[in-house]
């Protein structure tokens, strides 16, 4: 149970690392996505109960983890899925503007 | 000198992430007991309550789509904003990613699987409400039949299957439909989105027609989910 906190901290550190040190767009867009299944991750971790059953009551059962949680995880899910696509787009037009996905190349952007 | 300042640089940024960690240990070890030591009254009441209230077993379905709907509206109209950006933003219609072919090995088999892709698609949007599943994963499963065909063939083809107006007319009609969907709690006497506080039949606890206007809900986003990522995957394969 406790070792998978730090296996939540280590993803998302990873990611964060991921964001401040590469220079590749496609790369910073990756590192997004690693912090934001870390806290999926998380999400899951708080709802978690030892020896719980996925909360879908066909029958009697003793304990059944939290529901709410997995709901806010789907949320996440969906805006990680959309804003993933939105951010790829943008770096296809940078891409076609500039012919380069180094952030330290592409000088001009303003605003 | 430049290679000794590049070196302190990627130390000062391995510490930052390093005091980061830190900072998050102390924040998760709050929060891990803040889970065990206190007693969870929302999610006991669901777990307790929300099968007569609902009338869907599936909690996390009643969850979504009756306690916290409104949150729901939020997050489908995030996926028609994304795509909508991506309709604008990338409005090239001629595509010559995939310039060679495949064998006609893939081409069978892609079309020898995609019936069973709809079946999937349709089983997990309808029985949504009681068993694993529900709109969004189901409308997952059906917009990679889209998706295969333009992997596999080619954008024009998969765009002669599935009219882009057409795939914008589905995602419209589950927009509205979500929506009109709510509004029929607020012409019943009750709040907007209201689904088993606003008396709609709960049903038989466990069978496909039960829990109210949830199926319906269910189908709205499954249209809704499954023409978006459609739309979204051929924009941005589409390319000069």
């Amino acid at each position: 149970m406790e070792i998978a906190y730090v296996a939540v901290i280590i993803l998302f550190c990873l990611g964060m690392y991921t964001i401040i040190t590469k220079k590749n767009l496609i790369k910073i867009v990756i590192g997004i996505t690693i912090v934001e299944s870390s806290l999926i991750l998380l999400l899951m971790l708080v709802g978690y109960k030892p020896g719980g059953t996925a909360p879908i009551l066909d029958k009697r059962y003793e304990i059944v983890v939290d529901p709410i949680t997995q709901a806010l995880a789907l949320t996440t899910i969906v805006i990680g899925g959309s804003v993933t696509a939105v951010m790829l787009a943008m770096v296809i037009k940078l891409h076609k503007r500039y012919r380069t996905l180094n952030i330290d190349e592409i000088r001009k952007l303003r605003g | 000198m430049s290679r000794l300042n590049e070196r302190f640089t990627k130390l000062y940024k391995i510490g930052l992430v390093i005091t980061f960690a830190y900072f998050l240990l102390v924040l998760f070890y709050d929060i891990h007991n803040l889970g065990t030591d206190r007693k969870r009254y929302l999610s006991e009441h669901y777990i307790s309550q929300g099968v007569q209230e609902t009338g869907a077993t599936n909690l996390v379905a009643s969850v979504l789509y009756d306690y916290r709907a409104f949150d729901t509206l939020g997050e489908a109209t995030m996926i028609l904003t994304a795509a909508t950006v991506l309709a604008f933003l990338v409005p090239i219609t001629k595509a010559t990613m995939f310039g060679t072919p495949f064998k006609s090995i893939v081409n069978q088999t892609v079309k020898l699987i995609i019936p069973y892709i709809a079946v999937l698609g349709a089983y997990l949007i309808l029985f949504g409400h009681i068993s694993p599943g529900g709109g969004f994963v189901g409308g997952v499963v059906l917009s990679i039949i889209a998706i295969l065909l333009t992997l596999t063939y080619s954008v024009e083809f998969s765009e002669y299957i599935f009219k882009p107006d057409q795939k914008k007319f589905i995602e419209d009609i589950g927009a509205i439909g979500f929506v009109l969907l709510g509004l029929l709690g607020i012409f019943t006497g009750s709040n907007f989105l209201s689904n088993g506080q606003a008396n709609f039949g709960t049903g038989n606890a466990g069978e496909v027609f039960s829990a109210g206007l949830m199926p319906f809900i269910n189908l709205m986003i499954g249209l809704k989910v499954s023409a978006g990522l459609a739309i979204i995957f051929n924009s941005l394969i589409k390319e000069k």
